[in-house]
């Protein structure tokens, strides 16, 4: 019992802060996919004046 | 009274067009006893277990039933801008969302009136014990169930997924209301008499009602108007 | 690039913060009588559910400030704090549950407090869901305001849940609800020390939010330029 008590709050622990990573690398991957979809369309934007 | 007479313009408006075509009211109607038809497959029907079930068979079928109606209500106005015409039209936007809601509101209650005797056939069950209270609490939670709904039927009028979007959210919202009316329903139905410790439920849907019409009157203007 | 280095002196903050609070928690405070090992989870299960039930709060009132304001920095605070603050509930439902498992013997159980944070998880996540509906900035974030300010009631009820319900969830244990007494002191203290340190996390993951709001924006305008051409 006492071994099963101290292994659930490990898990607790575990879980809450797994879930707190769990989201900074959704922020991280979303960060990442806006920064190169901006600036993809950043360039498209440049060309297109260079071309009129 | 001002207030009241728009109100009533509106809704009579709505229910004028529907009870022509009857389109939503049908669906609505036979979407509900196909559910509670359904329901037999899920339970034993005959068992007395089915009794102390029987606010949440009624309830989760109105509930799927009233997103029909609720779908409906602003994705009509629709076609020719109608929605455009009624917010220029002189009618306060709190009229509007009040006659709105009052419309489906008797909507619903037709489907739960006439879903009621059904159920009590097809499931031997007698309902009539306790009928005034048990309206009331019809009355109540379907007042509730269409003043959220109706709500975000307004909010979600415009998306491509309306269909999809309005069920997922409205139903979460309503749960407060929802679980009183099952609870309440339960009791009336299977018991002589609402014991004490329900009366919170009581509580519960009345509060439910007050703070959400107050809520709605008070964004309705900012929902139609933008 | 001020802006930058406070954020990051606010994340080191919170995270020696929560280092030294784990060092307390586990090696200073001694085991619950009755409850063993397992009641330490109470430490990060109370503060996340403050932390969010203030995310949801500031989210409301970030609402209401945008119907009243129109200005879309409102609305990027309010998106921002319920991302956030779901991330949050989560963390609450996740630790609860396990506790459960050893208390309980079960990991859920429907009684009006679990059953009414449940209903708070969805209907943010419906609010989360609602906003990728709209492709037009401005009524995405109208609406949106609106849900906002209809879903904190089910905040509320949650909050008091445990007062109007008879519940199998611990009633209200802090002395400045129940007046002292239900909760050892020390462990009391834990607590507070506990939230702050994850609500200043929290303040750094919704500002590091905000600003990929504004890029969104910056992003969708982009987009909307390179159609008119």
């Amino acid at each position: 019992m006492d071994q099963r008590n101290f292994l659930y709050m490990f898990y607790g622990f575990a879980a809450a802060w797994a879930i707190l990573a769990l989201y900074v690398l959704t922020l991280v991957a979303r960060e990442r996919r806006l920064r190169s979809q901006i600036q993809t369309l950043q360039r498209m934007l440049e060309e297109k004046e260079q071309n009129k | 009274m001002k207030l009241l007479r728009e109100v009533c313009v509106v809704a009579g408006k709505d229910l004028r067009s529907e009870f022509r075509t009857k389109e939503c009211l049908n669906a609505a109607l036979s979407f509900a006893i196909v559910i509670l038809v359904l329901f037999s497959f899920a339970v034993d029907p005959s068992s007395e277990q089915i009794r102390e079930m029987s606010g949440g068979l009624l309830w989760l079928a109105f509930a799927f039933a009233g997103a029909l109606i609720l779908n409906q209500s602003f994705a009509r106005e629709l076609p020719n801008d109608c929605l455009d015409a009624l917010v220029a039209s002189p009618v306060s936007a709190a009229a509007l969302f009040l006659g709105k809601a009052a419309a489906n509101w008797l909507l619903l209650m037709i489907v739960e009136l006439v879903c009621l005797p059904v159920f009590g056939v097809l499931y031997n069950m007698s309902w009539l014990g306790q009928w005034p209270l048990l309206l009331l609490v019809f009355l109540l939670a379907s007042w509730g169930v269409t003043v959220i709904g109706t709500m975000f039927s307004a909010l979600t009028v415009n998306l491509r997924l309306r269909e999809l979007m309005l069920p997922t959210l409205i139903y979460p919202m309503m749960i407060p209301a929802l679980m009183a009316a099952m609870q309440l329903t339960t009791v009336l139905i299977a018991t002589s008499g609402v014991p004490p410790e329900d009366w919170i439920w009581v509580r519960l849907l009345v509060g439910f009602d007050i703070i959400f019409t107050s809520l709605a009157i008070a964004l309705a203007e900012v929902v139609l108007l933008g | 690039m001020t802006r930058e280095r406070v954020l990051y002196l606010m994340g080191g903050i919170s995270a020696i913060w929560l280092v030294r609070n784990l060092y307390v928690m586990l090696l200073a405070l001694p085991d619950e009588v009755e409850q063993g090992a397992i009641y330490r989870i109470l430490f990060f299960h109370v503060p996340s559910w403050f932390t969010c039930f203030t995310g949801f709060f500031l989210a409301a009132v970030a609402s209401g400030l945008y119907l009243k304001t129109k200005n879309s920095l409102w609305d990027t605070l309010a998106v921002a704090s319920v991302e956030v603050g779901v991330a949050f509930t989560l963390v609450g439902l996740a630790t609860g549950s396990i506790w459960a498992r050893i208390i309980w013997g079960i990991w859920w159980t429907w009684d009006a407090r679990l059953t009414w944070a449940l209903i708070t998880c969805l209907v943010y996540m419906g609010y989360l869901m609602l906003r990728g509906a709209f492709d037009d900035p401005t009524s995405r974030a109208k609406n949106a305001a609106v849900l906002c300010i209809f879903a904190f009631t089910s905040v509320v009820i949650t909050f008091k849940a445990i007062d109007w319900w008879r519940t199998q969830h611990p009633g209200a244990v802090l002395s400045i609800r129940t007046g002292g007494g239900r909760i050892d002191p020390a462990m009391e203290q834990m607590i507070y020390q506990n939230w702050p340190a994850l609500m200043l996390l929290a303040a750094v993951l919704v500002a590091i939010r905000m600003r990929q709001e504004t890029m969104q924006r910056e992003l969708e305008a982009l987009r909307r330029r390179t159609h008119a051409f």
